[in-house]
């Protein structure tokens, strides 16, 4: 591949030092994100995606600590920063759009001000510029009267604005990578589309990459260009788009796609996968994925599979992969 | 349960409340052994002279007493004031020993009583709401605008020298504060879903608010209730020693403090010469509400939302 | 088709907006604004539209745990709005609910054997001893080990609290039960084992369901007929084929065009709406949808459609189909 690597996470490792025990949130993560692509992060509650996302940006408070690997962005490793150094990045390098715009802003503050503040620490703007940079940003994210909407309060803008705004405080310093975590998950279906165009276009626009965090696979159908699935703390595949929904080799992601009630496709019963997430405190030996599993044998109980390259860029942590290769054979996944 | 019983016993400041707070309770157990009464009412604190002046602590009972004790054919198991004697002679050490339990009584039926009707009123007037939360809250609102000590000391005068008569005017301007918070945390867990929930199942109104909605709203209540014990122990004392309270001569700290009004400064070039009439009961009376509070505190401290969101 | 269980008629429920010291009513929220369906017996009626649109509070004026404002809901041939408060009591055997959030629907200081034993002895079922002996087969029945009935709820996880939640609800025998958002807040890989479960005992119990959700995917895989709810309004109600396959009102149209398919490969014309849902304290005049309708004309910003049958068992609330009237 002659694309240029942007972001290269290399055996994360994030725990939480909890009362009750270490909680290894995300345990040995990697993956790439090259330069104008969308990488999607799949998974559950739980899972550790977000907290992969927040290791990145080295957003971890007390109790958590990433406890090892690297994160190469631009050939830097992040984890080696000093916190100032990390501030520039912040914002500027990297933006974060969040779940809930409504906690992720300040209600005390208008969204200009909001907006404008990034510019200015970061592009040294002063008060007049910043704003109308601010009012800018606003009409491009589809604000109507972005100048009046500039001096309102988050209170006042309804859901779907509230995230718009979110994601031009987020682009406001044309950053490189942007990591949304959820962002579309607290809207309506119709507000939702709406905003999965809105920054289709304005990645193509920036030339900027994503990380895209989400549990709904319908969303990373549409938007991303390679998926990392993850289960308890761990990538279990890590393929292209396609690849993942016409071909996937991990009992995890073929059970998670033949699962969903979907609409393109009429379905008689769903194929749920049984029992629950894993408690993190508690994960099972072996692979975490073996009480859940149907092809599980003794030696997933026993040892940990690793992330193995299957085809060309195609990566996937378990024993069975030819098993689950039959059964992806027999036409069991719908839709293809 | 746990968690709450092991936080109580790790801070240090409840610790010192725990710990006080069952000194107190010993001596009020065993009052009768600690200071053996010598009538057949035990709350009658005893008189060891006749002396309109207080004397100092180690003053032996006088003889003229001894002997109507004797005639009356008591027993006189001891003859030493420890802690001295008040006004007209009574004994500080036994007033404030039986006065422990007239305190436990006064704070704990008043807290107890003014806890069930503030209770009973927030939740009804909450769970209801319409006009009846309007009528009683505006009915609450008129109790809360009389001054407290005011009201309660007009009360009891109304009503005549005694403990129960105090009691009852506590009683009486002490609910509003319990109805005011458990309205506010019943308005809120009205809203939870399993209150919902019951009510979809067809569950009487009776059985929600007593197995779903007090249940998870009690808490702040009985911290409040726990601090409020202390404070109307003291308001119970300020009635006594303005004369409303307890009967003359009724083991009683406010009481005990009232004796001491005239001696406070002592005479000329004696100044604090009368201390112990102040000290000891006064002592008893800080070292009491500071015990309840301590434990309120730590209380509050764990069922404090903000607090218990450590991970 | 089998006879209506539940009617809803001309159903309203406005809730009002006070303000300043006196607590006047300024305004009404028109929550839900003269709705009006039916319910077949063992048939899953599924209630869709976005946040806001008024279907939480259509389920919860059914059930009189709000009261309406207007309308009737007639139950099995009764009409439970004109019930007293006892015997509207009794009425809420028949009628049973599952809530959205497995986390505040259950009582955190009950253990999980008196939450699901609570309908029964409000409804003298059963003496204890056995009360609690069917506990034990509900929790069979929706999949949690018997065994763990003296535990409580902080102690499953969210998946088996929606397990509770399911077995509490089964309890009373229901003939029909209104499920909120049910599955929205569960995990994917869990989402399915509840909708299955729901399935089953729909066949098993002759169950009739009202499912209310704002995903469409799983509205079309439970339901029999398909109801599209939008600002307090029914705007098309039809059989599930005829909903997917032809949607004939434009917002339904366009929902279903939003709605993100698990599938790279899945090319589809999609109709990007413009702006928000108006808040239903102050709702556009004439049609609720003109001011985002792609397809509005002048008649639409004046008069209110009705919602008129276009075809067999396909309703629809649209100017467009004024015609065919």
């Amino acid at each position: 591949m002659a694309k240029e690597k942007l972001l290269e996470v290399k055996d994360l490792k994030t725990y939480f030092f909890t009362e009750d025990g270490v909680v290894k949130a995300v345990d040995g993560v990697d993956f790439e994100v090259y330069k104008g692509e969308t990488l999607g992060l799949v998974g559950e509650s739980g899972c550790g995606k977000s907290v992969t996302a927040f290791s990145i940006m080295r957003l971890l408070d007390y109790p958590g600590k990433t406890v090892g690997g690297k994160v190469i962005f631009k050939g830097e490793d992040l984890l080696k920063k000093s916190e100032e150094e990390m501030r520039k990045i912040r914002g500027k390098e990297i933006a974060m759009i969040f779940q809930e715009p409504m906690t992720a802003l300040n209600p005390v503050f208008t969204i200009g001000y909001q907006i404008s503040e990034a510019l200015k620490i970061h592009l040294h703007m002063n008060d007049k510029e910043a704003m109308e940079k601010s009012v800018e940003l606003l009409k491009k994210v589809g604000i109507p009267i972005p100048e009046q909407r500039v001096h309102e309060y988050p209170h006042q803008l309804s859901g779907g604005m509230r995230q718009r705004a979110m994601i031009a405080m987020a682009m406001s310093c044309n950053p490189t990578l942007l990591i949304a975590d959820e962002p579309t998950t607290a809207l309506d279906v119709t507000i939702q589309a709406q905003i999965l165009e809105l920054m289709k276009s304005l990645l193509q626009e920036f030339n900027a990459s994503l990380i895209m965090i989400t549990h709904d696979l319908g969303v990373i159908a549409e938007i991303a260009d390679r998926v990392a699935v993850m289960y308890a703390g761990k990538v279990v595949e890590y393929t292209d788009i396609r690849t993942i929904f016409h071909n996937p080799l991990h009992p995890y992601t073929f059970g998670l796609l033949t699962s969903i009630p979907r609409l393109d496709v009429e379905l008689r019963r769903l194929n749920a996968i049984p029992g629950f997430v894993p408690d993190p405190l508690h994960f099972p030996k072996g692979c975490k994925f073996n009480p859940r599993c149907r092809f599980a044998t003794d030696r997933c109980r026993e040892e940990e599979p690793p992330l193995v390259k299957v085809e060309e860029g195609h990566l996937v942590r378990c024993w069975h992969v030819d098993r689950v290769k039959e059964e992806v054979k027999k036409g069991l996944l719908v839709g293809v | 349960m746990k968690r709450i019983l092991k936080k109580l016993f790790s801070n240090v400041s409840s610790l010192v409340g725990i710990i006080l707070l069952l000194f107190f309770v010993a001596i009020a157990i065993f009052a009768p052994i600690i200071a053996p009464p010598l009538s057949d009412d035990p709350y009658q604190v005893p008189r060891m002279s006749w002396d309109e002046d207080p004397q100092p602590p180690g003053f032996p009972m006088s003889d003229n007493m001894k002997e109507i004790y004797q005639y009356m054919g008591k027993k006189v198991k001891w003859t030493k004031a420890i802690f001295g004697t008040a006004q007209g002679g009574y004994d500080i050490f036994y007033g404030v020993i039986w006065g422990t339990r007239t305190a436990f009584k006064v704070g704990i039926i008043t807290v107890v009583a003014a806890m069930l009707i503030g209770v009973f009123i927030g939740s009804v007037s909450a769970y209801f709401g319409g006009w009846l939360d309007e009528t009683l809250m505006r009915i609450t609102d008129i109790f809360l605008s009389f001054p407290f000590l005011v009201a309660a000391m007009v009360l009891t005068t109304i009503l005549g020298r005694g403990l129960d008569k105090v009691m009852i005017a506590l009683i009486t301007f002490g609910w509003m504060g319990y109805a005011r918070v458990i309205r506010g945390s019943i308005l809120s867990a009205k809203e939870e879903t399993y209150v919902m929930a019951a009510k979809a199942l067809g569950v009487r109104d009776g059985r929600v608010i007593w197995r779903h909605l007090l249940p998870n709203t009690i808490f702040p209540v009985l911290v409040q209730a726990s601090m409020n014990i202390g404070s109307m122990v003291v308001t119970a004392a300020a009635l006594s020693f303005l004369g409303v309270g307890a009967p003359l001569g009724y083991a009683d700290w406010g009481q005990m403090v009232s004796f001491a009004r005239n001696w406070i400064i002592g005479k000329p070039g004696h100044a604090g010469q009368y201390w112990y009439t102040v000290f000891y009961p006064g002592l008893f009376i800080v070292l009491f509400v500071l015990a309840w509070n301590l434990i309120g505190d730590t209380l509050r401290d764990i069922l404090d939302p903000r607090l218990r969101g450590e991970l | 088709m089998a006879k209506p269980l539940l009617q809803v008629r001309h159903l309203v429920k406005y809730f009002p907006i006070k303000k300043g010291v006196f607590r006047r009513t300024v305004g009404w929220v028109k929550a839900v604004d003269d709705v009006s369906f039916d319910v077949y017996e063992g048939e899953t009626l599924g209630l869709v539209g976005e946040s806001g649109c008024g279907k939480t509070t259509t389920a919860l004026t059914i059930l009189r745990l709000e009261e309406p404002t207007k309308g009737q809901v007639i139950f099995d041939g009764k009409d439970i709005t004109k019930l007293k408060r006892r015997d509207m009591r009794k009425m809420r055997k028949g009628m049973q609910i599952i809530f959205q959030d497995p986390y505040s629907s259950l009582d955190p200081r009950m253990k999980v054997k008196d939450i699901i034993a609570e309908g029964m002895l409000s409804h003298n079922m059963l003496n204890g001893h056995e009360r609690y002996k069917r506990v034990g087969e509900l929790l069979e029945r929706v999949g949690i080990p018997p065994k763990y009935m003296d535990r409580f709820p902080h102690e499953f996880s969210g998946g088996q609290r929606q397990r509770v939640g399911i077995a509490r609800a089964l309890a009373l025998e229901p003939k029909i039960i209104m499920c909120d958002e049910a599955v929205s807040a569960l995990d994917v890989s869990i989402r399915s084992q509840i909708i299955n479960l729901l399935k089953d005992l729909q066949n098993e119990f002759k169950l009739t369901y009202l499912f209310i959700a704002h995903d469409l995917s799983v509205i079309k895989y439970i339901s029999d007929r398909v109801a599209v709810m939008y600002l307090g309004k029914i705007v098309e109600i039809a059989d599930k084929k005829s909903l997917f396959d032809e949607p004939l009102h434009p917002y339904t149209q366009a929902l279903i065009s939003a709605v993100p398919v698990p599938n790279p490969d899945y090319k589809k014309k999609r109709i990007v709406l413009q702006g928000d849902v108006p808040s239903p304290a102050d709702p556009p005049k004439g049609c609720r949808f003109h001011p985002r309708c792609f397809k509005a004309m002048d008649i639409c910003s004046n008069v209110e459609p009705k919602l008129v049958e276009v075809k067999p068992g396909h309703f629809v609330a649209c100017h467009l189909y004024d015609s065919k009237e």
